[in-house]
């Protein structure tokens, strides 16, 4: 099987015998102990299958519900809010303008020069007198 | 090598009144040729008996997406090879060791199932330090004469690809061998 090194070649050319032996007994019965593993597994399987489904459906039945429930729950309060926002816009009346846009209808005064000066008088606080007396005063002169 | 009807096997399989009948006539024809092939990577009658076990219960189970796309044997030979390379894992991660001081250790004489003098020891110790493909390549070649065509079929690596593995396993087992004269 292996050759001399000294004819440079190690392994045999012609190949050579696998140098492990099993008896013939024990292949006389591996088909039997195999099978025998097998049904064993199958046994475990189907036992496992057995246990398994009766708490799974129980599990999956109460989760079902639960998430139905939710979804059910859900779908209510949006059909509700749904509704009353509906019959708000139809039978609650409706103010023609909100304080907000009062507010800004008043600010958007036409200013013409009388108007004007009134408004920056009582701005600043002085009176007609004042502006007089201003205008006359010997300050204003020089 | 016992033949067997595929075609019959594979209508048999999807019966359930005959599938377990028919897997039993598979484990009867191919046990012992799977056994040799698993044997070539863990090397050890214990471990073999171990995965091959758990091959045919891993057959077993795949059993109904088996739609003979490739022969029975291929089939059985693919799972028994992931299987025996699981377990090297397995067994490397357990020692805790690297492979090669694991290989260094390997002690055939002492196996009762080795059947060879201190040469084919020294020769299985070499061909132990090889990587798992390049053991199934040189055992199949070395040992079983087989053709490289049919172990591409086989292992589904092309003819090249293992001349190129068996002449590299060759050259491995050579320089350990001198290594040790």
């Amino acid at each position: 099987m292996i050759m001399s090194t000294k004819n440079n070649r190690i392994l045999a050319p012609e190949g050579g015998r696998y140098p492990f032996k099993v008896s013939d007994e024990y292949f006389d019965s591996l088909t039997a102990r195999i099978m025998e593993q097998i049904d064993s597994v199958e046994q475990e399987i189907s036992e496992k299958n057995e246990e398994v489904p009766a708490q799974s459906t129980k599990l999956f039945d109460i989760h079902k519900n639960r998430r139905r429930n939710l979804w059910i729950s859900t779908i209510s309060i949006a059909a509700s809010l749904v509704l009353i926002a509906t019959v708000a816009l139809k039978f609650i009346p409706m103010p023609s303008s909100t304080p907000v846009e009062q507010q800004k209808a008043e600010t958007n005064v036409q200013y013409t020069p009388e108007n004007y000066n009134e408004d920056l008088m009582n701005y600043t606080m002085v009176d007609n007198v004042d502006v007089y007396y201003y205008l006359s005063s010997e300050d204003f002169g020089e | 090598m016992a033949k067997i009807d595929e075609q019959d096997i594979l209508k048999r399989i999807q019966d359930p009144q005959s599938k377990r009948r028919a897997f039993e006539e598979i484990v009867n024809v191919y046990s012992r040729q799977l056994y040799w092939k698993i044997h070539y990577v863990v090397q050890n009658h214990d471990d073999t008996d171990d995965v091959l076990q758990n091959t045919f219960i891993k057959a077993w189970r795949g059993l109904d997406n088996f739609k003979g796309d490739s022969a029975i044997f291929t089939w059985l030979y693919r799972i028994a090879y992931n299987e025996s390379i699981t377990f090297l894992k397995q067994r490397k991660q357990m020692t805790s060791i690297d492979d090669e001081d694991f290989v260094e250790q390997a002690n055939f004489v002492a196996d009762e199932y080795f059947d060879g003098d201190n040469t084919q020891e020294l020769l299985m110790q070499a061909v132990s330090t090889l990587p798992a493909k390049q053991k199934q390549v040189f055992c199949m070649k070395y040992f079983e004469d087989k053709k490289y065509e049919e172990i591409s079929d086989l292992v589904g690596t092309s003819v090249g690809a293992l001349k190129a593995s068996y002449h590299i396993a060759v050259e491995k087992i050579t320089n350990f061998i001198k290594s040790k004269e």
